[in-house]
């Protein structure tokens, strides 16, 4: 007979995550594509390509706990990304300013996403589905439609071309003597500011409460509203975060960047363990979810996996990691 | 002597390593009702659970007439002529009531495809008369979620009928119903006893328990504890089986609380008027006036419908800031406006539906009891850990919330446990004026005993208390003075002494003979 | 402005060669531009393309519709070009069967179609413009071979490794850049170590690059179906600090990005798949004027290397 404790222990979401990361991890070491797998720079190189949508679910994870769910970050990164070229490659502003202004724009789009749903009662899903639609539009205006690079079309038709400021190559490069993208860093940096929000503001106990049990939460004095104007104003500030970098690793700004990157989001968040319906969940999760997509998607890779396979493979893969967590959460 | 429908042998279940049956036997015959009693906790449920074919896996065995039988899931059990009314209704909201009353049986024309309507519809109202529930047919084609609570209660019997049952299980069925709807019931479960059925019937209340029964089968940590005829098994045997000890004799009237005058005055109401929470009705309260001094339990009686629960969230600021006439609170002016400004005022409301509007289930205990007063434990927006531990903790060691730990999801806790803790909420925030709304409901006997003595202590201490029940015992128990509402107006007022069961019936329900004395 | 019916039957009366020869909307032809999406740098490209050539001709006014990737979208645009009495369409169709029947209606009310990039079935159109990706795939092809050939190790007889990230492998622009260039390797010392499908998207381009550079120590070059795919190989490359040793070809040839690369030395060559625009706007002017078009026009390319970049590169062979 097992000891109460680790019987306890092995019925937490944590566990459970922590089952389907392994899981993953277990399939790369048997499909390690002669070694690869072994390698850091495998990892290294999964966690550059996931921090992005890592950055978008951390997010996501404070609007799914407060029971919602927040669409529009897709094209929020899209937005973020173009507006970031544009002040930097195009304004030649400095990166300070760029910087803030598109933090800005991203919390701005997530703000107005929240006031939709906290003052005018909007569904989530269709104030951030409209939302995601405009901002997207709002994307290809701002770029007339083509990715913001370089290369400056001049009225007369040629191009003239500028040299990439310095932030982009900050953004997207290594420390730690090549072991650790920037990207990741920031990512990182993400869940834990959203690991202080949830565990250690008061303000992260709102949004517990909130997608527990609104109705009880509003007539402990709970102030519903603003809780979730505030998720989802985080949600369109770690949107714009990503957009940031989205920008910085493709050097240029696509208005088409970040399409379908909320679904991402969600997955990442729902295979992490939390619960879609609000109220239970945590960052924690939310990070062992991305490293299992992130190693789902890196190991399907190396190993040259077909488009097809790959595809059914990834929607097989999270369908089984969501049953296992429903049995955790039974 | 009656054939015998239902045998329960050794009953016992197991959730993962947490033993919540053992060994419990039971029988019913067929025209009998069996209460099936004991405290939250006891077991009940679950039994219950496993004879409707919900809970498959478990030990013993069913008899149904003597044969075995095994319910593969609960339309397994509907076809073997057993229904169930829970506690929460299993009516679905957007479904017209007839649709609701044939959900999983529908009879169908040609060859199954295609929905007997009107058949449907004839047999509804056919049942419904049965029931002397005086339903029109377009009343049948309305969805369910624009009847009152009480109706719907009807509604899941009738749904019940529909199926042939043989065998019904009530589970704590009149705990929403109004007395008229609960006298209707009892004549109804009368006339199903006449026809032959078999009621299983859970109940924490004395009088139901005596008016109907006629064996007592109790339950107590998962365990039988005794049968017994009605006749045979008084009170005082049925709490000693029911709680292992003998309660504290239920202590008489409280001794008067902190006479008259206005300087303990903690809460003063004139002409408050609270709109209906739906547009375009007369307002839910109309005129309302109270002085209420700390120490005092001020009753307020009602039916359903008088306007109680709206006066509650009217003066706790739940619907905003919509009410007019005037409040003051601790001498100086107060308007409601949003609950987080009434509590920090010193005024906090516990709602009558702990599950809807109550509790956090997916939260542990302890979040649950710091969430009203989160902004006293967390300073500068930051938890603290430490503090909030300390509150909750003392909180449950006052009430005597009984859990395995502080970090248990409260949804896990027995119904009794889970009301002390929204309680403890509200004991948080140090109120100095509570409103209690249905206290003591779905709550079993010990712990409702518990409760009156904690209300009193409170009381003690200075807190002022504003308590609806719809349990007319409790309301004289407990008040110092109790106010008769009907329709959002006060129709009487009687101080302790004064009251009586009947003269508070008859204000409650409108009588035009307005008790003259006592009237504030 | 229009009245539909009366200029539906006016133009049902006029055989489909016989092109107005003055145009019906006062001084100005109506020319209505069906773009299946403008979600591709590409497509953008070849609006600005007709937008520019159209700039020298007053007499020519431009409508454009972007059907968002929709094919039922782009039909019913197309039907409301024709209910508008349009002087010519010029339609860039998403796929071909779905679009026939209304590229052929317009056709039989008398407007002159041309149709740019992807074919429609049949012949109910006045002209084609469409550039060869079969060709321009086998021109890479011969390119790298060319290029790789000359590598040391595969003078010495080795044999030379390479990196294939494709497009879309469900679109026909995918299976031809893929056809034309594995039809130049055929009995080549080269292998492809390494295929995956990006989709046409550089983030994608970027991380399969990274797996393909963890699982193969040796890369001697990467072919990518288009220029931005090409980019995230690159910048994979770069930040393995093995970008030095290997050669990286595109598609695309576009001038604010293959032409960018090539430039900056990113890519040693792009290959450039014309839009067609302005040669669809000549054309339209010809068809206008009542002169006589081919009915099939296939574009040729240029390609683009750090030499000759900056003189507009060289046509293909």
């Amino acid at each position: 007979m097992r000891p109460p404790v680790a019987r306890r222990w092995l019925a937490t979401p944590s566990f459970r995550a922590l089952l389907a990361l392994a899981f993953v991890v277990v399939l790369g070491c048997v499909f390690n594509a002669d070694g690869a797998f072994f390698h850091w720079s495998t990892h290294r190189d999964m966690l550059r390509q996931v921090s992005v949508y890592g950055i978008l679910a951390c997010g996501m994870t404070l609007v799914i706990i407060s029971g919602g769910i927040d669409l529009s970050v897709g094209s929020v990164v899209g937005l973020c990304a173009v507006l970031f070229a544009r002040q930097t490659l195009h304004q030649g502003e400095s990166a300070a300013v760029a910087l803030g202004l598109v933090i800005a724009a991203g919390t701005a789009i997530g703000l107005a996403s929240g006031t939709l749903v906290a003052r005018f009662r909007v569904q989530p899903f269709v104030a951030t589905l409209a939302m995601m639609v405009f901002a997207r539009g709002l994307a290809k205006w701002i770029s007339g439609g083509q990715k913001i690079s370089q290369a400056i079309q001049q009225p007369d038709g040629s191009f003239a071309y500028e040299d990439l400021p310095a932030i982009f190559q900050r953004i997207d490069r290594r420390i730690l003597w090549g072991n650790l993208s920037v990207v990741t860093l920031v990512f990182l940096g993400c869940v834990l500011v959203s690991w202080v929000v949830l565990a250690k503001l008061r303000y992260g106990r709102y949004l517990y409460a909130t997608g527990g049990n609104e109705e009880a939460a509003r007539l402990s004095g709970v102030p519903i509203a603003r809780t979730k104007l505030l998720a989802y104003g985080l949600s369109g500030l770690f949107g714009a975060v990503a957009g940031i970098c989205q920008a910085a690793q493709e050097q240029q700004g696509d208005p088409e960047a970040g399409s379908t990157y909320e679904l991402t989001a969600i997955a990442i968040a729902v295979i992490g363990g939390n619960n879609l319906m609000g109220g239970r969940g945590g960052i924690g999760l939310t990070l062992l979810g991305a490293l299992t997509i992130g190693y789902l998607e890196k190991i399907l890779s190396i190993n040259a996996v077909g488009e097809s396979s790959r595809l059914m493979l990834t929607g097989a893969i999270i369908v089984a990691a969501v049953l296992l967590q429903r049995r955790g959460n039974a | 002597m009656p054939a015998r429908l239902l045998a329960l042998r050794q009953i016992g279940k197991l959730f993962g390593s947490n033993r919540v049956l053992e060994g419990v036997s039971l029988d019913l015959n067929e025209g009998e009702v069996h209460i099936l009693a004991g405290e939250n906790g006891a077991g009940k449920s679950t039994l219950i659970k496993i004879l409707a074919g919900i809970h498959t896996e478990y030990e013993g065995a069913i008899e149904l007439r003597g044969r075995p039988v095994r319910f593969a899931g609960p339309r397994d059990a509907n076809r073997a002529g057993i229904s169930v009314i829970h506690q929460e209704l299993s009516l679905i909201d957007a479904m017209s009531l007839v649709d609701n009353i044939h959900l999983g049986r529908e009879s169908a024309l040609h060859g199954g495809l295609w929905l007997d309507r009107k058949g449907q519809a004839g047999r509804a109202l056919e049942l419904c008369r049965q029931l002397d529930l005086d339903f029109t047919a377009a009343d049948l084609a309305r969805p369910v979620e624009q009847f009152p609570l009480s109706t719907k209660n009807l509604i899941e019997i009738a749904k019940a009928l529909a199926f042939d049952a043989r065998i019904l299980v009530m589970d704590e069925p009149t705990s929403a119903l109004s007395r008229a709807e609960v006298e209707r019931l009892f004549a109804l479960v009368d006339a199903l006893k006449r026809r032959g059925c078999g009621i299983l019937y859970i109940t924490h209340k004395m009088d139901e328990i005596y008016q109907l029964a006629d064996r007592i089968t109790v339950l107590r940590d998962g365990r039988w504890v005794g049968t017994a005829p009605a006749a045979e098994c008084p009170e005082s045997r049925l709490i000693q089986w029911m709680i292992g000890r003998d309660l504290a004799p239920q202590s008489g009237p409280r001794p008067d609380a902190a006479g008259g005058g206005t300087a303990g005055r903690v809460l003063e109401v004139r002409g408050l008027r609270v709109p209906h929470p739906l547009p375009g009705r007369p307002p839910a309260i109309s005129d309302f006036s109270i002085a209420v001094n700390a120490g005092e339990i001020v009753g307020i009686a009602g039916l359903q419908g008088s306007g109680g629960a709206e006066l509650f969230q009217g003066l706790f600021g739940a619907y905003g800031a919509v009410c007019g006439g005037s409040v003051r609170m601790d001498g100086s002016p107060f308007r409601p406006e949003s609950p987080a400004r009434s509590i920090r005022r010193g005024l906090s409301y516990l709602t009558a539906d702990r599950k809807a509007s109550g509790l956090v289930p997916a939260m542990s205990v302890e979040h649950n009891v710091t969430l009203a007063s989160l902004s006293r434990v967390s300073p500068g927006g930051v938890l603290r850990p430490g503090r909030e531990r300390a509150g909750a903790a003392r909180q449950v060691e006052a009430l005597g919330i009984r859990l395995a730990s502080l970090e248990q999801a409260v949804g896990t806790l027995s119904g009794g446990n889970q009301q002390k803790v929204v309680l403890a909420k509200w004991l948080e925030t140090l109120p100095k004026v509570l409103l209690l709304e249905e206290p003591t409901r779905g709550v079993d006997i010990g712990s409702k005993s518990e409760i009156h003595s904690l209300m009193r202590q409170w009381t003690s201490a200075g807190m002022a208390i504003l308590l609806i029940s719809s349990e007319l015992p409790e309301l004289l128990l407990l008040s110092d003075r109790i106010l008769a509402l009907h329709r959002g107006a006060v129709t009487a007022e009687f101080a302790r002494g004064e009251a009586t069961p009947e003269r508070i019936l008859a204000a409650a329900m409108g009588s035009a003979a307005r008790a003259s004395e006592g009237c504030a | 402005m229009h009245k539909p019916i009366l200029s539906l039957l006016a133009l049902a009366a006029l055989s489909a060669s016989a092109a107005p020869a003055s145009p019906r909307h006062g001084d100005k032809w109506i020319v209505g531009m069906s773009q299946c999406n403008l979600g591709e740098p590409w497509r953008v490209q070849m609006n600005a393309d007709i937008r520019k050539a159209a700039e020298a001709h007053p007499e020519i006014e431009l409508v454009f519709k972007d059907a968002q990737n929709d094919t039922l979208r782009q039909r019913s645009q197309i039907e409301e070009f024709i209910n508008a009495g349009v002087d010519l369409l010029i339609v860039s169709p998403k796929e071909a069967a779905p679009l026939t029947p209304p590229v052929a209606a317009a056709f039989s009310h008398g407007i002159p179609v041309i149709v740019l990039d992807r074919k429609v079935l049949g012949n109910d159109f006045t002209q084609f413009i469409g550039a060869d990706n079969r060709r321009i795939g086998r021109a890479a092809g011969d390119w790298a071979v060319r290029r790789l050939l000359a590598l040391p190790r595969v003078k010495d007889g080795g044999r030379a490794r390479m990196v294939e990230l494709t497009g879309l492998m469900t679109s026909t622009p995918g299976q031809d850049r893929l056809a034309g260039f594995h039809a130049a390797l055929q009995g080549q010392p080269v292998d492809i170590v390494f295929s995956a499908d990006t989709q046409w998207l550089e983030p994608q381009a970027r991380a399969e690059m990274e797996s393909a550079l963890a699982v193969n120590p040796q890369i001697d070059l990467v072919y990518a179906h288009n220029d931005p795919a090409a980019h995230g190989a690159y910048l994979a490359a770069k930040s393995a600090s093995r970008e030095k040793d290997i050669i990286f070809i595109g598609i695309d040839g576009l001038p604010q990005e293959g032409q960018v690369y090539v430039r900056q030395g990113l890519l040693e060559a792009s290959f450039e798949y014309p839009t067609g625009g302005r040669e669809a706007v000549e054309s339209a002017l010809k068809i206008l004027n009542g002169d006589a078009v081919p009915r099939q026009v296939t574009l040729n390319s240029r390609f683009f290397t750090r030499d000759t970049v900056a003189s507009g590169g060289k046509w293909l062979p």
